[in-house]
């Protein structure tokens, strides 16, 4: 296989789960509403004082995020599976785990990148500072690849499974830990005014890490759940 | 090539003779767990002295930090468990990760549940978000995950591949989870016990600890065997060797 034929393939792959997604455009609106409606939820629940709200701004809406991605997260590889061409795929002369990982990218521009646009908004109806939703899109633009790539791997592994959506989120919940300490805390840092670098680093690191296994772990897990 | 590996290791993979291996060494094994329970409990709970701070309130680390350790140590086996069943496809190594699972869980939850007792009265609330806690939540919800995977599929041998991988994902987390919580916050006191020099704890107490420890071990092993020797008969319904058992135990 040589390299014109991957780069080929990749950008078929690509379109192909653009495409889809695009003929379907009601799907990519579903977590953004979901998103905003949730993040109206807190304010009515907690009370509308600016200085509590401004406090948990932060972090409400890269949670708020996280489970919006999760909803989306199961139909990642659930209507290739229902008509065969993930097994197609799996059969395919080209390395799975780079063809999975067009998949991811094609699903984290479809599910989280509507999210990050949206986040601004978010962040001001809980009277995030102005000055601190760059460090907030930045942390989500690092925070929402580890997680769909994280997502990725356990999809793959309840591919065999029927009813898969609350297992799903029971085992990635764990798993998200340090993406969200870590997000949360260079949020946090920038609105106390403290350098937030630091966190942000281990979010690319770990992001960096992620882009090199996910993919590779990903491919193993759905020859599990496939048992091919 | 693999005659480093000795004959009986490679016998013992085999359902059959690991069957009839476990069903020697379980009663043993629970015999010396309960023997080594009760003398470090007697040791712990009566002839070590109360801490000049804590008063008898301390008595419960007697069985939080065997547990503590045990699910710890439980997650590592089951780990290397689902290792070796990925690469090789050994049944067996299938059946005990997946056995281990619910074990390691037992002792995460009394891990949490002794720890928020002890907290109650040392720090005044029954939990905090402090660094280990958390780390100890997370391994609970690690060791539920697996469960959840292994029992979502119809075919036990590909659940079991499928859990076996979260495990061994989660093995990689693990480290990562507890170093992110740590350095997002700590209050837990740091450990006693040091195995390199001088531990910062009197021979009274340590050595009732130490023999806990030994025993929950046993435990451990008792309740792997049964549960394995189990699970085995089930997954091997249709053979010879599980036909022959059945037999017997009807004449009998």
């Amino acid at each position: 296989m040589n390299r014109a034929g991957l780069l080929a393939a990749c950008t078929a792959m690509l379109r192909r789960d653009l495409t889809l997604a695009w003929r379907r455009r009601g799907d990519i609106a579903m977590p953004v509403l979901y998103a905003l409606i949730v993040t109206m939820l807190f304010p009515f629940a907690l009370g509308p004082e600016d200085t509590l709200l401004q406090r948990i701004a932060g972090g409400v809406v890269l949670v708020t995020v996280l489970l919006a991605m999760l909803l989306a997260l199961d139909a990642m590889f659930s209507s290739d599976i229902e008509d065969g061409s993930l097994e197609q795929l799996v059969m395919a002369p080209q390395p799975l785990a780079l063809m999975l990982g067009m998949k991811i990218l094609a699903h984290w521009i479809t599910t989280a990148l509507p999210l990050i646009v949206i986040a601004p908004l978010m962040a001001a109806m809980l009277h995030l500072p102005g000055a601190v939703i760059p460090v907030l899109l930045l942390a989500l633009l690092l925070a929402t690849p580890l997680l769909s790539l994280l997502g990725a791997v356990l999809v793959a592994l309840t591919a065999g499974t029927r009813r898969s959506g609350m297992l799903l989120a029971l085992m990635l919940l764990p798993l998200c830990v340090p993406a969200v300490i870590f997000a949360a805390g260079a949020v946090a840092a920038a609105q106390q005014g403290l350098p937030w670098l630091a966190p942000i680093s281990w979010l690319a690191a770990a992001l960096v890490l992620a882009v090199v296994l996910a993919p590779l772990a990903c491919a193993a897990a759905l020859r599990i759940a496939l048992d091919a | 090539m693999s005659n480093w590996i000795p004959l009986w290791l490679h016998k013992l993979g085999s359902p059959p003779t690991f069957y009839r291996f476990a069903g020697t060494l379980q009663p043993w094994a629970m015999t010396l767990a309960l023997l080594l329970g009760a003398i470090a409990l007697y040791g712990g709970l009566v002839l070590a002295p109360a801490d000049y701070q804590q008063g008898d309130a301390y008595r419960i680390i007697f069985i939080h930090v065997p547990s503590a350790e045990m699910s710890m140590f439980i997650y590592a086996v089951m780990g290397v468990a689902a290792f070796i069943a990925l690469v090789w496809r050994i049944k067996l190594a299938e059946v005990v990760a997946m056995e281990s699972a619910p074990i390691g869980a037992a002792f995460t939850f009394i891990t949490l549940i002794t720890g928020s007792l002890w907290g109650k009265p040392m720090w005044g609330t029954w939990w905090t978000w402090d660094a280990r806690l958390t780390s100890e939540l997370v391994l609970l919800f690690l060791y539920l995950g697996v469960i959840g995977l292994y029992h979502a599929f119809e075919d036990r041998r590909q659940g079991a591949r499928a859990a076996a991988f979260l495990a061994i994902i989660g093995i990689i987390n693990v480290p990562i989870v507890h170093f992110s919580v740590n350095w997002w916050n700590t209050l837990h006191q740091g450990s006693t016990i040091n195995v390199f020099g001088q531990s910062k704890m009197s021979w009274d107490m340590l050595w009732p600890l130490l023999t806990m420890m030994l025993a929950t071990k046993f435990y451990y092993a008792a309740s792997l065997f049964r549960r394995v020797r189990t699970d085995l008969l089930a997954l091997e319904g249709g053979k010879d060797w599980v036909r022959k058992i059945a037999e017997d135990e009807a004449k009998s």
